[in-house]
C-alpha cells in the first residue's frame, strides 16, 4: 500500500516545487481569493477532469462532479455548490459536461439491480423514460447509450434552468448554462449547443414570475 | 475564363518585357560581356526554366546580383568562353543540389548575411556604373574589387573620369536618374496612363531620342562607342555565327571549380531569396517548391552556358512587375521571353541607339534599392548580432570577393548563436519541504553541449542530506556530454547523501 500511496505525496511535493518555478508567488497569489467564471457539473469519471479537459489552470473553475453529472433539485449538495457558485462568486457560464462511454448511463440502461446507487440512477431512467420512442428506435447499443448521454445533459441544463437559484440570478444579470458532451477516446468536446441564457426553453409551470 | 487569363498573362508579359529589355542589356554591360549574352539568359530564362520551375510568377533572367562573381569569375579564368564552361557545370551542381532536396539550405543562412550580400552587391554596382553613368566607358579589365589590375582602385577611377565626361551622356545620364526616381513616387504609380509605362522603358526611349538629338550638336553628341552594341542578326546563320560557346579547356584545374561552386551556390542562393520573396507577393499564397525550382535552374545554366548567355536566378524585381502586372499563369514569363528574342531580331536598330549612360541609371537605381540606407537601419534596430555579420559581410566583400564575404559574416553570425546557446540555463527550484531540502531540475526540451557547463554548475552547489528531483518529462533529446554530467552526479549521489529521483529520466 505504501508505494502507491506515497505516490500521491510525492506528486504532490513536485507539483508544488513545479509551480513556482516559472511563478514563484503562484500559491502565494492564489491563496488571496478565487473568481472563478465557470461552474463545471461533470461525471466523477476518473477521466474527465476539468482543469485538464478545458487546459485551464487552478483558480478558474469551480467544481461540481457526481455520478452521470446530474442534477437534482432536492440534492443538497449541488444546490449549496449551485448556490455559493451563481450568488457569491457570480460565475458567468455554468456548463454540464457529460461523457460517451459514461459507466452510469450504461447502467441505468439495464434491467439489472446494483444496489443503493439504483436510486440515483433513477434520475437518468427519467430521462430514459421521457425519450423512450426515440431511444428505442436505436438498435446498436452503444449509439443508443451515446444517445441517452446527450440527453441527459439536455435534461440537466433544463434542470438547471428550473431552479430557482439560476432563475434569481436571471433577473439581475446574464448568466449560460451550456451543455457539453466529452469523448473519451478524442480528447474532444461537443457543444450541444443549447444555450439557455432564459427560461423560454422550459415549460410554462416552471418559470417564476 | 482561358480567354480573359490568356489577355491577363500577354498583357503581364508585355510589361515584364519592357522592365527586362534594359535590364538584360545593362546587366551584359556591367558584367562586361558581349550585349547578346544578356538577351540569351533572358530568353533561356524565361522559357527553359519557368517551363520546370517550381515557381508560378517567379521570373529569371540575368541578375544584377550576380555582377560581382561573373565579373571576377571573367577575370579569373581569364576568357568569357572559359567562364561559360563554369556556368555550365554549375547548372550540373544546381540540378544535383535540387535532387539533394538541398533547396531548404537557404534557411540556415542568417538572413543578416544574406542582406549583407545583396548589400555588397548593390554599392559595387552602384560604384561601378557611376562612370558610365558620365559617359566614361573606358572600364579597367573586369573586377569588381577594390584593387584593379590596372593600379586604380575604385575610387580613383572615379576621379580619372572627370576628365573624360561627355556632357550629352551626363544629360541623359542624370535625366534618365531623375525619370526613375519619379517613377518610384506614387503619383506616377497611380496614374493611369504612366503607370503602364515601366520607369526604365521610358529612360531607354528618352535615351534613344536625346542621343538622336544630340547628334546635331557637336557638343553633346554621344560617342557611338557609349551606345549599346548589339549585333544585328536577320538570319539564322548570323545567329549562330553570335552565339559565343563555352571553353572547356580548364576543367582540370582546381580554380576553375572553386568559381563553379561558388557560381552555383551564390545563384541558388539568389534564387531561394527571390522565391521567397515572389511568395510573399503572391495574391495566391502559393508555396513554391524549391527544390524543384534548383532543378530548373540547373537546366536553364546548362543552357545558358551552352548557348553563350549570362548566369540566370530568379530575379525580384521582374517577378513582383510581373505579379504587378496581374500575370495569371506562368505563360506571362514566356511571353516576355519571346518578345525578348523578337525585339533582338527586328528592333535592332532601335536598341543600338541607347546610350549606356540610361542602362547605367536603370543599374544604379537597382543597386539602391539593394543597399538603401533602410536596410542598415533596419539591420542596427535589430540588435548587434544582427547588425555585425550583415555589415562585415559588406566590409569584406568590398574588400576581397563575393564569397570572402558570406563567410566572414557566417562566421560572425555563429559566434552571436554560440554565444546565445552558452548564456542557456535551466529551469531550478530549491526550497525547504517540512524540514527536508529539495531541489527540482526540470531538463528542457532540448539539452545541449551547450548546457554541459551549467549542469556541472549546478551539481556543486548541491547540499549534503537534500533530495534532489530530475525531470525529464518534456525533454526529448540530451547531449552525450549532458547526460554524463548527470550520470556522474547520480553516482556521486550516495556518497554525498544526497537522495535523487528520477522523473522520466533514463540514466
Amino acid at each position: 500500500m505504501n508505494n502507491s500511496y506515497q505516490k500521491l505525496l510525492d506528486g504532490n511535493r513536485r507539483y508544488s516545487l513545479e509551480k513556482k518555478l516559472d511563478d514563484p508567488e503562484y500559491f502565494k497569489k492564489l491563496s488571496l481569493g478565487q473568481t472563478p467564471e465557470y461552474l463545471w457539473i461533470g461525471c466523477s469519471d476518473s477521466r474527465v477532469p476539468a482543469n485538464e479537459v478545458t487546459n485551464t489552470d487552478a483558480g478558474e473553475i469551480f467544481v461540481h462532479r457526481n455520478i452521470a453529472n446530474v442534477v437534482v433539485h432536492t440534492d443538497f449538495n449541488v444546490l449549496s455548490v449551485l448556490e455559493y457558485a451563481v450568488k457569491y462568486i457570480g460565475v458567468k457560464h455554468i456548463i454540464v459536461c457529460g461523457h460517451y462511454g459514461c459507466g452510469g448511463i450504461k447502467a441505468s440502461m439495464t434491467h439489472q439491480r446494483h444496489g443503493f446507487v439504483d436510486n440515483w440512477l433513477r434520475n437518468i431512467k427519467d430521462v430514459y423514460n421521457k425519450y423512450d420512442s426515440e431511444l428505442n428506435a436505436i438498435q446498436d447499443l452503444d449509439k443508443r447509450a451515446d444517445r441517452l448521454t446527450e440527453l441527459n445533459v439536455i435534461e440537466q441544463v433544463r434542470n438547471l434552468a428550473k431552479t430557482s437559484i439560476v432563475q434569481e440570478a436571471w433577473k439581475t444579470r446574464e448568466l449560460h448554462l451550456h451543455g457539453w458532451v466529452y469523448g473519451i477516446n478524442s480528447g474532444l468536446v461537443t457543444d450541444l449547443k443549447i444555450i439557455h441564457n432564459d427560461k423560454e426553453d422550459i415549460e410554462d409551470i416552471y418559470r417564476f414570475e | 475564363m482561358i480567354q480573359k487569363n490568356l489577355f491577363a498573362d500577354i498583357k503581364a508579359g508585355v510589361v515584364v518585357f519592357l522592365v527586362a529589355l534594359p535590364l538584360c542589356l545593362g546587366i551584359a554591360l556591367a558584367c562586361k560581356v558581349p550585349l547578346f549574352s544578356g538577351i540569351i539568359a533572358g530568353v533561356v530564362g524565361g522559357i527553359l526554366v519557368t517551363l520546370f520551375s517550381g515557381s508560378k510568377y517567379s521570373v529569371s533572367g540575368p541578375a544584377a546580383g550576380l555582377t560581382a562573381i561573373v565579373l571576377s569569375s571573367v577575370s579569373q579564368l581569364g576568357s568569357f568562353e572559359i567562364f561559360l564552361a563554369a556556368v555550365v557545370f554549375a547548372g550540373v551542381l544546381q540540378i544535383l543540389l535540387g535532387i539533394l532536396k538541398a533547396g531548404s539550405i537557404g534557411n540556415y543562412i542568417p538572413n543578416a548575411v544574406i542582406k549583407g550580400m545583396l548589400a555588397g552587391i548593390g554599392i559595387i554596382l552602384i560604384i561601378k556604373q557611376i562612370p558610365h553613368l558620365f559617359g566614361y566607358d573606358k572600364d579597367p579589365e573586369g573586377d569588381e574589387q577594390f584593387i584593379q589590375m590596372d593600379g586604380e582602385n575604385s575610387f580613383t577611377e572615379l576621379v580619372h573620369m572627370i576628365n573624360y565626361i561627355t556632357p550629352g551622356a551626363v544629360i541623359i545620364g542624370l535625366l534618365s536618374f531623375l525619370i526613375l526616381i519619379l517613377a518610384d513616387k506614387p503619383f506616377y504609380k497611380n496614374n493611369k496612363i504612366l503607370s503602364n509605362v515601366p520607369g526604365p522603358l521610358l529612360v531607354v526611349i528618352l535615351g534613344v531620342l536625346l542621343t538622336f538629338v544630340f547628334n546635331g550638336y557637336a557638343f553633346f553628341a554621344i560617342d557611338p562607342q557609349h551606345l549599346v552594341n548589339l549585333p544585328s542578326i536577320t538570319n539564322f546563320t548570323e545567329l549562330k555565327t553570335n552565339l559565343v560557346t563555352p571553353d572547356f579547356s580548364l576543367i582540370a584545374t582546381g580554380n576553375f571549380w572553386v568559381i563553379v561552386a561558388t557560381l552555383a551556390v551564390v545563384a541558388s542562393l539568389e534564387t531561394l531569396l527571390g522565391i521567397e520573396a515572389v511568395d510573399k507577393l503572391d495574391p495566391e499564397k502559393n508555396e513554391s517548391n524549391t527544390n524543384k525550382e534548383l532543378l530548373a535552374q540547373g537546366i536553364g545554366n546548362i543552357s545558358c552556358g551552352l548557348l553563350g548567355g549570362l548566369p540566370v536566378t530568379s530575379v525580384i524585381v521582374r517577378s513582383s512587375a510581373n505579379i504587378n502586372a496581374g500575370a495569371k499563369s506562368k505563360l506571362s514569363i514566356i511571353v516576355h521571353a519571346l518578345l525578348l528574342l523578337l525585339a533582338v531580331f527586328l528592333l535592332p536598330q532601335f536598341l543600338k541607339l541607347i546610350p549606356n549612360a540610361c542602362l547605367a541609371a536603370i543599374l544604379i537605381t537597382t543597386g539602391f534599392k539593394l543597399t538603401k540606407l533602410a536596410i542598415f537601419k533596419e539591420q542596427w534596430k535589430f540588435g548587434l548580432e544582427q547588425f555585425l555579420p550583415f555589415v562585415i559581410t559588406v566590409v569584406v566583400m568590398l574588400i576581397t570577393d563575393l564569397l570572402k564575404g558570406v563567410c566572414a559574416g557566417i562566421v560572425v553570425a555563429v559566434i552571436f548563436i554560440i554565444r546565445d546557446n552558452i548564456k542557456s540555463s535551466f529551469d531550478c527550484s530549491k526550497e525547504v519541504i517540512q524540514g527536508q531540502l529539495y531541489y527540482l531540475i526540470k531538463l528542457p526540451q532540448h539539452v545541449t553541449f551547450f548546457n554541459k557547463g551549467y549542469l556541472i554548475k549546478f551539481f556543486r552547489t548541491i547540499q549534503a542530506d537534500s533530495k534532489v528531483i530530475i525531470d525529464g518529462s518534456i525533454n526529448r533529446t540530451i547531449n552525450r556530454d549532458s547526460k554524463d554530467v548527470i550520470a556522474n552526479f547520480i553516482a556521486s549521489a550516495q556518497k554525498r547523501k544526497v537522495e535523487v529521483e528520477l522523473i522520466k529520466y533514463k540514466n
